[in-house]
């Protein structure tokens, strides 16, 4: 326990985060469940779940065959006649298996009748890069934020792994909660006391004056490795986590670029239709153009070779480089 | 002659641990092969073993707490009466470690 800036909190992992929060709701609220491969007795492949299984047993922790699109799809049924069910599909690249339950019948639901029935149902899956090859690496929240009526999330701190997961198991449609495997092994500090996190709202990480870096997941901590090489340099960043994508909190990111004058967006899937240019995009229809550079991985699956791996995922050099160019220096 | 035990660097990617159980108190002799603390990382536990015998004087961290790869965790010392320096010393305990 420590008590830094007068708020009691505990260093934890990502996974104790996740554990913490579904414990607490699901103790507030029978009908919360999760559903997936290896969440029961196994505690979850990142053990995510650990002791759930014990507490809450098999009625309400229950392990599920490898068939993705019948978990999300047992998940949304159960999600529109009055569960809470969370749903964990391990890697992202699986999520497509189950596009169909969670895009054409859990988002529209709501639509479709009228707003008689809703599908509370998280599903919480794990995204990028970290030497497990082309179709257990990629990072596809881009696909998701056009969906209406889904809402998407991507915590880089165990802090915000609560307060996010926290409120998607609060929230009345569906949700998708991104992890990101490269921040399993970073602890951080979350408060002890019962913290919700809002969709919808970004955190300034770094301030700074020169330039605006937009990101989220585990780019935020690309974009202060390279805030820091550039301070060294004499250019000042402003780094800006996003965490919930859809909604987009593009105020935060206004204000910073009415300051700073310049934006990077960052991130580590693809560029072409990718969330920089959908937070570009934004901008500009509410402030006008401004210089942007927008980094992502380069156009190529991710590779299993590990040398072509880190090639293709945004490092913090590529960041430093990209805003000299763009700041003309 | 006086020894350090330091957080090793056990599994890639991992900067900082949890210490999560010693398996002794100040006082307690170390043979080759025994259990001397467990650590713990976001999804493995790290047995760390003795790999010479030795009596553990002094612990450094305690269960709960978070170390830094490479800080000092406890030291060590050949005999129960060798004088324990201010600072960390300078060999480094042989230690074996398996990840479960």
């Amino acid at each position: 326990m420590s008590a830094d800036h007068g708020v009691a909190s505990t260093k934890i992992y990502f996974r104790e985060a996740n554990v913490r929060a579904l414990r607490e709701e699901m103790r507030q609220n029978p009908r919360v469940l999760i559903l997936g491969q290896d969440v029961g007795a196994f505690g979850g492949s990142y053990r995510e779940f650990d002791g759930l299984y014990r507490e809450f047993g098999a009625a309400r922790v229950r392990d599920t065959p490898v068939a993705e699109a019948a978990s999300i799809g047992i998940g949304v049924g159960a999600a529109a006649s009055g569960f809470r069910p969370l749903v964990c599909i391990t890697y992202m690249d699986f999520l497509m298996l189950g596009f169909d339950p969670l895009i054409n019948y859990a988002a529209k639901l709501r639509y479709k009748t009228g707003g008689l029935l809703t599908a509370p149902v998280v599903v919480k899956t794990t995204a990028g890069a970290f030497g497990q090859g082309v179709a257990h690496s990629q990072c596809l929240e881009a696909w998701l934020m056009s969906v209406p009526g889904l809402r998407v999330v991507a915590p880089s701190t165990p802090a915000d792994a609560y307060g996010l997961m926290k409120t998607a198991l609060r929230s009345d449609g569906p949700v998708v909660y991104i992890d990101h495997k490269r921040l399993f092994p970073i602890p951080g500090e979350v408060p002890d006391a019962e913290t919700f996190i809002p969709f919808g709202q970004a955190v300034v990480r770094k301030s700074g004056s020169d330039v605006t870096v937009a990101t989220h997941g585990f780019m935020v901590r690309i974009a202060l490795e390279a805030a820091l090489i550039l301070e060294g340099e004499g250019v000042s960043a402003e780094v800006i986590d996003l965490r919930s994508l859809a909604p987009l909190d593009i105020n935060t990111v206004a204000q910073s670029v009415s300051k700073t004058g310049a934006l990077v967006t960052l991130e580590e899937g693809q560029t072409t239709c990718g969330v920089g240019a959908e937070v570009a995009a934004r901008l500009y229809e509410c402030m006008g153009m401004r210089p942007w550079a927008r980094i992502g991985a380069l156009p190529a699956p991710v590779s299993s070779n590990p040398v072509l791996e880190a090639a293709t995922i945004p490092d913090a050099a590529r960041v430093v480089t990209a805003i000299h160019l763009l700041l003309g220096q | 002659m006086i020894y350090k035990l330091s957080v090793p660097a056990a599994v890639p990617g991992v900067d900082e641990i949890r210490i999560l159980e010693w398996q002794g108190t100040p006082g307690t002799a170390f043979e080759a092969g025994d259990l001397i603390v467990e650590l713990e990382t976001h999804k493995a536990v790290v047995e760390v073993r003795a790999g010479q015998s030795g009596i553990l004087r002094e612990l450094r961290a305690e269960p709960g707490d978070w170390r830094g790869v490479g800080l000092v965790l406890a030291v060590f010392s050949d005999r129960a009466d060798e004088a324990i320096p201010a600072g960390d010393g300078d060999a480094d305990l042989k230690v074996e470690f398996e990840i479960t």
